[in-house]
Parts: C-alpha cells; sequence; structure tokens
C-alpha cells in the first residue's frame, strides 16, 4: 500500500503532505501552523518540542513522520481542552510558575505525561519526570510545586 | 506495508528484511541519533514491528527486542538492576520513550550507555536477514568507533542477555551528557563466587578508548582463585589494566578519563573484598 502518512492530531483524523524523514516538529508547526510546539534546539535537549505519541512523552524535533503513521498526535492545543489542562493551568498560575512561557507548552504536557502514570508522584519523581524540560527563567522550584498542587486537586482525574 | 515516497513501513519483521535485502535503507528505530542531524534519508521504520519490540524471557536468557525502548525495558519486569541502573542515568525520559537499545548499540559509540552493561555481561545479538539468522557477542559486532559487523541486507534483531550472575554488579557514571561530557566515563562491573572462589570478575570501561573495552584475559587471572590469592595478585591486574587503557591521544581529558577509570575498578575490587 502506497499513500500518505495519516495519524490522529488531537483527536482529529489528519493526512500529511510531509515525508516520512520529515521532523515531526516541523510538520506540526509548518503544515498543521500547531505553533504551540516550540523549537528550542533541534537536538532533543530541551523538551520545547515536546508532545504526546499514543500517550508517551517526545520530543517532536527528534521524531521523524513516518515513524507515527496511525499513531495518536496530542499537541498542547489538543491537550488544553481538557479538564486536566485546566486544573494544571491554574496550579501554573497560582504559582506564577509561568514567566516567558516558551516552556510551557512543552512542561505542561510533561506534567501529563508524569501524572498519567504517576498520579501521586514525589517530589524526586516530579523532578525527573520534567528532566528533559528546560526553563530558562524559573529556576523549577515553582513548577514543581505547581505539579505537586494539580496532583493534590485534580485527585481522580489522573 | 505502507509505503511513502522514500519511507517504508513494515507490518512485521519479513516485510522489514524483505525491504532490508531488496532496497538501500536506514534502519530507524527510535531515531534519537539519527534526527538529529535529520536528512532526507530513506528510512526502514522498524518502531511498530512486533517482532523487535518483544521482551520475554527463558531459563537462561532475558530476551530483548531491538526495537523495544529503554522505558519499556525499564518497565519490564524481568529486567535486571544493573541494567535499569544504567537506563536510569540515560538522558531524560522523552528520550528513553522513544530511544531503543537496537539504535544504542548500532550507533557503536564507546559512550552508549547500554553497550556498556551488554559487553559486561556477556550479551549476545541476533541479527537476521531474509536468508537466515546468525548470533554473535557484541564484542565481534561492534568493530570499531560507528563501525559495526551489521551487512546491508541485516538487521539487528534482538539480545540475549544471560541472566545468571547478574546481582552483585557494579556501575557508575561520571559526568553528564552535555556540561560535564568532556569528563564523561562509565564502569561497570559483575562479580561472582562460588564456594571459596571466583568464577567471575568482569570489568567493562565506556568512554576510554574507540570502543567499550573489556579484557578477558587480564579477567582469567581471577578466575578459580579465592579472595587471599586474589588479593595478592590485585596491584599486578591492576597494572595490566593500567598498561592496556592507552587513552585516546591528543585529549587532555583522556588522561583524566583513565585515572577515573582506574579508580573505580579498584574500588571495585574492594567492594568485593579483593
Ligand atoms: C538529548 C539526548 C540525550 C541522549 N543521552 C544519551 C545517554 O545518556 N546515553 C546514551 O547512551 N545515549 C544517549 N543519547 C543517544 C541516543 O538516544 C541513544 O543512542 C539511543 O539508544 C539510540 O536509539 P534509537 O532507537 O533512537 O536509534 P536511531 O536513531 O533510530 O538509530 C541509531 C542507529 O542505529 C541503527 N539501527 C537502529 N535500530 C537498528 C536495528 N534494529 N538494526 C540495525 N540497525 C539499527 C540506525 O540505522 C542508526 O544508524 C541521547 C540522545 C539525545 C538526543
Ligand atoms: S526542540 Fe526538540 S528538544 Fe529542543
Ligand atoms: S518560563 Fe521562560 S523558559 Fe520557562
Amino acid at each position: 500500500m502506497s499513500g500518505k502518512i495519516t495519524f490522529i492530531l488531537n483527536n482529529e483524523k489528519v493526512e500529511s503532505n510531509g515525508k516520512p524523514s520529515d521532523r515531526l516538529l516541523d510538520v506540526l508547526r509548518n503544515e498543521f501552523e500547531l505553533t504551540g510546539v516550540k523549537c528550542g534546539c533541534k537536538e532533543g535537549e530541551c523538551g520545547a518540542c515536546s508532545v504526546l505519541i499514543d500517550g508517551v512523552l517526545a520530543n517532536s524535533c527528534v521524531v521523524a513522520l513516518g515513524s507515527i503513521h496511525n499513531c495518536h498526535v496530542t499537541t498542547i492545543e489538543g491537550y488544553s481542552k481538557t479538564k486536566r489542562f485546566e486544573v494544571l493551568s491554574k496550579a501554573y498560575a497560582n504559582f506564577s510558575a509561568v514567566q516567558c512561557g516558551f516552556c510551557i507548552p512543552g512542561m505542561v504536557l510533561a506534567s501529563e505525561a508524569l501524572l498519567s502514570h504517576n498520579p501521586h508522584p514525589t517530589e524526586a519523581e516530579i523532578r525527573e519526570g520534567i528532566s528533559g524540560n528546560l526553563c530558562r527563567c524559573t529556576g523549577y522550584n515553582a513548577i514543581v510545586h505547581a505539579i505537586q498542587k494539580a496532583a493534590e486537586e485534580g485527585n481522580g482525574l489522573w | 506495508m505502507v509505503i511513502v515516497e522514500n519511507g517504508y513501513i513494515p507490518a512485521d519483521l519479513a516485510e522489514a528484511l524483505k525491504i532490508r535485502g531488496e532496497q538501500t535503507v536506514i534502519p530507524y528505530a527510535g531515531g534519537t541519533d539519527l534526527m538529529v542531524d535529520a536528512e532526507d534519508h530513506a528510512y526502514l521504520f522498524l518502531n511498530k514491528v512486533p517482532e523487535l519490540k518483544r521482551i520475554s524471557e527463558d531459563e537462561t536468557y532475558l530476551k530483548i527486542g531491538a526495537a523495544a525502548t529503554f522505558t519499556e525495558i525499564l518497565n519490564y519486569p524481568g529486567t535486571p538492576e544493573i541494567l535499569k541502573a544504567a537506563i536510569h542515568y540515560l538522558a531524560a525520559p522523552a528520550i528513553r520513550n522513544m530511544a531503543t537499545a537496537g539504535g544504542n548499540v548500532s550507533n557503536a559509540s564507546p559512550k552508549a550507555d547500554s553497550s556498556l552493561i551488554f559487553y559486561v555481561s556477556d550479551t549476545l545479538l541476533k541479527l537476521a536477514s531474509a536468508k537466515g539468522e546468525r548470533i554473535l557477542p557484541i564484542e565481534d559486532f561492534i568493530t570499531g568507533r560507528g563501525k559495526t559487523a551489521l551487512q546491508a541486507d541485516e538487521l539487528l534483531v534482538e539480545f540475549l542477555m544471560p541472566k545468571k550472575g547478574l546481582e552483585n554488579y557494579y556501575y557508575e557514571k561520571v559526568g553528564a551528557r552535555k556540561a560535564l561530557a568532556i569528563s564523561r566515563v562509565a564502569f561497570a562491573g559483575l562479580f561472582n563466587m562460588e564456594g571459596e572462589r571466583i568464577t567471575r570478575c568482569a570489568a567493562a570501561f565506556g568512554s576510554v578508548a574507540d570502543v567499550v573495552l573489556r579484557f578477558r584475559d587480564f579477567e582469567a587471572m581471577m578466575i578459580g582463585l579465592t579472595l587471599p590469592e586474589a588479593k595478592a595478585v590485585k596491584s599486578e591486574f591492576l597494572a595490566k589494566y593500567d598498561q592496556a587503557i592507552v587513552p585516546i591521544r591528543g585529549r587532555v581529558s583522556a588522561d583524566y578519563r583513565k585515572h577515573v577509570c582506574m579508580n573505580l575498578l579498584e574500588d571495585f575490587l574492594t567492594q568485593n573484598g579483593i
């Protein structure tokens, strides 16, 4: 069978005109205009380009389009329509965990990936969970506290 | 099989091997090495090939599919602590979610964290082509920095990790990928005794040379000895390693890395009563 790469993007079936070897990051930003997926390094080091692939956290800059055929891809645009997002967003705001905001889409998806596997993480587990997401502004403590708070507030959601 | 332009998405191993034999393709597992300098390659996508994702075990071996991700290996109940320890220090969760052991080893970097564990544990690698299979030790698979014995029609299929005697391990990774990359060294050791006598004293060194280093002839010196006998030959044993580990020339940090390695080797012996 020959054709195009298709996948489920934020709960909607889509078809990409990209090549299998294209970076998922570029496809999401350029073809699908999902600019909440940020580009910080293109080397897998910063986490700004984080997305969920079949519920698993991935750096979309080091993922080739061809590897996600038929997968579910969730970006911050899709995730922001969920109840879980609301809880996280409120918690991030309460702790002033958002400064320039560049890392935040990735950070929020890393928070989701963590809480979906581990609804009551310890502080060390939270730090490990976001260890691939670099933030130049906050020094991380506010973000860690926000995730702790979200875990409490969102009891039962994760 | 799905074919989109120059990309191949096989449904199973047989399809993958067929394409591998007929086309010029680059195997793609997690992409975390390949995509760092993303080029328009013809990829053979292995990340959904069920036979390559499988992790299982029999009495002798833990069998790790080449395209199993490090997260999947970490979550498998039968994964030994020595391998978990190395994975724990390997990158961040998002990378571990995609990165595979097969990609790590195929890359043939002396820094590859899982390679070190496969070296010290005498892990065997199963390669396959449409014509058949062969099994070889990791030392024979990795032939140099960035070089392997993989033929153009072959894929790495599975790791066969002997399960016995992995409990008493020693593992240290010094320095992180970025900040301290220059001083990064990894060391793994396995030590076993039967009654009073040493049956295994395996040591492997990452990041000091072009390939992971392991010296079976030096290890053989210790086999069959009692602890007091081993103590008596300890300095001779260490001197052999000191002579054999030649830091990559022209790099100041190489001497430092060797120094760290020797300290770790000595600590490994000391912790085991030698
Ligand atoms: C931010 C970041 C941090 C990292 N940190 C570490 C670290 O701490 N330690 C470490 O060891 N590595 C690290 N790496 C390197 C990389 O993640 C690992 O080497 C990883 O295991 C590679 O696996 P992959 O599946 O992504 O390989 P890919 O990129 O898919 O492939 C790598 C190579 O292997 C070949 N290949 C893959 N599978 C097969 C197969 N089944 N048969 C034949 N050939 C095959 C490919 O053709 C390619 O040449 C890091 C990478 C990044 C981006
Ligand atoms: S842009 Fe992907 S990890 Fe930095
Ligand atoms: S808020 Fe600025 S990088 Fe994190």
